[in-house]
């Protein structure tokens, strides 16, 4: 949490925020049918589907206002006017590239790649391993320019993926190489690891670290995802080429012999 | 009746204590559920989010079994690193570290440990004590209820959650459960099926889905926060002798009984967690002390009050949970998100509906702190170990997880889409003062405020009059109205001007 002064400034922009969020709540509310008949019903305004809305949105400005009130009376106009200048001036622009802001980046972008692009479009099995072992090698290695060099070969990596699924070249390439996009995230989990293994130079904590990260971020995604395909009989999200491998074992006619 | 429900709480124990697969069970994620909350970063209530989603496919009675013991252990498992590394291992535990910590400075921490196993086990007992007690005499009361008193009760279930839990501005708190109804919003609206703020997504006509909301709003800004910001981690004081000392458990058991009490009281207000009745048992043992000066310092008393509370707090919980449907903490909400997955309503109806739950719940509640206690005292050098894990190995592994927790519930790829979001949002209010607890209290009892509030009117015929006509009702809206104006300063100028008028007229 930030400090008193800071969450005072902060207030009248969260504040303001709320106060917009009430009011479109309440207009969405206002849009819903009050009087009029739905689905053959005629309503009365104590049984419309707006009220609570209402209520909320209501509410929510309300105390959105009040909220931007107690920012005003404690920071003065001069507070916000300063905050202002600080959000467009140099000041921000240093936050905003500080070493902790970037660790919240990198973690903040792999967690979007990996629930909006790979879960959806990738085995399960590559794409978690993919996701563990960029951030134990960006995290675990305590090491902030390791760190922004995976971040940049992930961001690169990501347009890749990205280029190729825009443009469904993924389903060209099926034919010719089955499960082109799992293929192509497990060509880059080798990369990750041929380059963070050239990265350690004879550092044996390092090299201590990169066996710890290898272990686990290969090992875990095959317990959890044994454990929640074969074992509690969920379906991955997106079953490629490491499932139907799995399946052919887990089925096999060998075991029912 | 009562001879016949003492049989039937026996019987359950009984079934529990012969079935090894149940006994297993219960101990493995008592054991997690240790290792859960004693990992900093880690609490109970992702432990019980978590568990959620790989108890969906089990019976519910097995899956109770999983999900209470995993929150009795991790409100308990919380005290290792207080005491040990002096960084709570869940909020739960913070007053624990004020004198937990100097205890084991002094080579004490062993014995820390050992008392604090026993009061939690003390603690979780009494509180089942309570559910068992008084849930009939509640869920009596609670079938006279009619929809204004349920509306009230949800209204004021949010406000004092958002009073209580706020770091900040009240305010802050009351506007978090706000956004948690508006939340409860979306979807068709449960009497005339409009859909409300679906913006056209055929996903979102449902509703929200409370798991993985909750999931997201306690999973994804514990993960972000503890990558961003790593804590440099103290190396754990050694332990020495656990088996805590008779003759200072029994010194000590009236404050043992008074902190569970306290425990039990908070912990059946709406939407207070643990934290704050160690906080409150905490300040209440050093203000009865007659050595207050020794708070801090290394108190036994200290550790003891606060692990006693928070644990007692479990019980606590249970109570408005089972009887009126509105979970009284954090993993209270998470444990409601997944009774309903099973297909239990709690609520007034529940003795009619389920007329051995209550029972089975308080069943649970014993054999846990019972296993939660064998498990200290035998595994507590062991677990200490896992304070040696580094956070940036296992909270990747935790955000894998809560991924395919959340998924796995309902197998919708959509609660992804939702949860993350969600778990985003969360982490900046958690960073701007805004508590999660209110917001996730409001997602939960959002349909219950909103189904009462126009059932209520419809049989009124839009006259709020009943309010001011039903006893329950009228105290509760007093009680609400109270809680509001008591945070503003003329409230509170003209409670000290009429005190200095009574003060006046007295001399």
């Amino acid at each position: 949490m930030m400090k008193t002064e800071d969450l005072r400034k902060a207030d009248f922009f969260s504040g303001s925020a709320i106060t917009l969020l009430g009011l479109l709540i309440s207009g969405g509310a206002l849009q819903m049918p009050m009087k009029d008949s739905w689905g053959g019903v005629q309503n009365v305004w104590y049984v419309s589907p707006a009220i609570f809305p209402l209520f909320v949105g209501t509410i929510l400005t309300l105390l959105g206002l009040f909220l931007v009130r107690i920012s005003i009376k404690n920071v003065g106009k001069e507070g916000i006017k300063s905050t202002l200048e600080y959000l467009f001036g140099k000041s921000f622009i240093l936050y905003a590239f500080s070493e902790t802001t970037i660790r919240f980046y990198a973690i903040l972008f792999n967690l979007l790649l990996f629930v909006f692009v790979m879960v959806p479009r990738i085995d399960f099995f590559p794409a978690s391993i993919m996701f563990l072992l960029v951030l134990f090698l960006m995290f675990y290695y305590s090491d902030h320019s390791h760190l922004i060099s995976i971040f940049k070969k992930l961001a690169w990596f990501s347009l890749l993926l990205f280029i190729v699924i825009v443009n469904r070249w993924d389903s060209f390439l099926e034919p010719i190489i089955p499960y082109a996009k799992d293929w192509m995230v497990i060509g880059f989990i080798l990369f990750l690891i041929f380059h963070s293994a050239k990265s350690i130079n004879n550092d044996t904590d390092k090299k201590r670290r990169f066996r710890i990260c290898l272990i686990i971020g290969i090992t875990a995604p095959f317990v959890i995802g044994i454990i929640f395909k074969y074992f509690l009989l969920v379906p991955m999200p997106f079953e490629g080429l490491v499932v139907s491998l799995l399946d052919s074992i887990w089925y096999a006619e060998i075991w029912s012999s | 009746m009562l001879l016949e429900r003492l049989g039937v709480f026996f019987d359950i124990i009984g079934k529990m204590i012969f079935d090894p697969v149940s006994l297993a069970i219960l101990f493995g994620s008592v054991v997690l559920g240790i290792l859960f909350g004693a990992m900093p970063g880690l609490t109970s209530t992702l432990g019980v989010a978590l568990l959620t989603a790989l108890t969906y496919s089990m019976d519910t009675a097995t899956a109770m079994i999983c999900l209470l013991a995993i929150y009795v252990g991790g409100t308990y498992g919380g005290s290792y690193a207080s005491i040990l590394i002096n960084i709570p291992g869940t909020a739960a535990a913070a007053a624990t570290a004020m004198d937990g910590y100097p205890l084991a400075c002094k080579g004490e921490g062993g014995r820390a440990i050992g008392l604090t196993t026993t009061s939690s086990a003390i603690g979780t007992i009494i509180s089942m004590l309570f559910v068992v007690s008084i849930s009939p005499i509640i869920s009596k009361f609670a079938l006279e209820f009619t929809s204004f008193e349920f509306f009230l009760l949800a209204f004021f279930g949010i406000l004092i959650s958002g009073t209580l839990t706020s770091p900040d501005l009240v305010i802050k708190g009351w506007i978090s459960g706000f956004l948690g109804l508006f939340l409860a919003c979306v979807g068709r609206d449960q009497l005339q099926f409009y859909p409300r703020f679906t913006f056209g997504i055929p996903e979102l006509d449902s509703g929200i889905e409370v798991v993985p909301v909750l999931i997201g709003a306690f999973g994804i800004p514990q993960i972000i926060g503890v990558l961003t910001n790593p804590t440099e981690m103290a190396k754990a004081q050694k332990l020495q002798r656990i088996l805590p000392e008779i003759g200072t458990v029994v010194r000590n058991f009236p404050a043992i009984v008074r902190s569970a009490l306290i425990g039990v009281g908070i912990g059946s207000v709406p939407g207070i967690g643990e934290d704050i009745a160690g906080w409150v048992s905490y300040g209440t043992a050093k203000n009865t002390s007659k050595h207050p000066e020794t708070f801090g310092k290394g108190e036994l008393q200290g550790v003891l009050a606060s692990e006693t509370a928070n644990n007692a707090c479990v019980g606590g919980a249970m109570i408005p949970l089972l009887n009126l449907g509105i979970p009284g903490s954090p993993p209270a909400a998470m444990l409601l998100g997944a009774l309903m997955l099973h297909g239990v309503n709690p609520g007034p109806m529940i003795t009619f509906e389920h007329p051995f739950f209550i029972l089975e719940v308080a069943a649970i509640l014993l054999l846990a702190s019972i296993a939660m206690w064998i498990a200290g005292m035998i595994l507590a050098k062991q677990v200490v170990k896992v304070l040696n894990i580094p956070t940036e190995l296992f909270m990747p592994i935790i955000g894998v997880l809560c991924i395919i927790g959340s998924y796995s519930l309902g197998l919708n790829i959509f609660n992804l889409y939702l949860m993350l979001p969600v778990g985003i949002i969360c982490l900046f209010l958690t960073n701007m003062g805004y508590p999660i607890a209110p917001l996730v209290i409001g997602v939960i009892l959002g349909p219950m405020a909103d189904e009462s509030l126009r059932r209520a009117l419809m049989v009124s015929q839009g006259s709020f009059m009943p309010v001011f006509h039903r006893p329950v009702s009228l105290i509760l809206f007093i009680i609400i109205v109270w809680t509001i104006c008591s945070q503003f300063a003329w409230y509170k100028n003209i409670v000290a001007s009429l005190k200095q008028r009574i003060l006046l007229l007295l001399k």
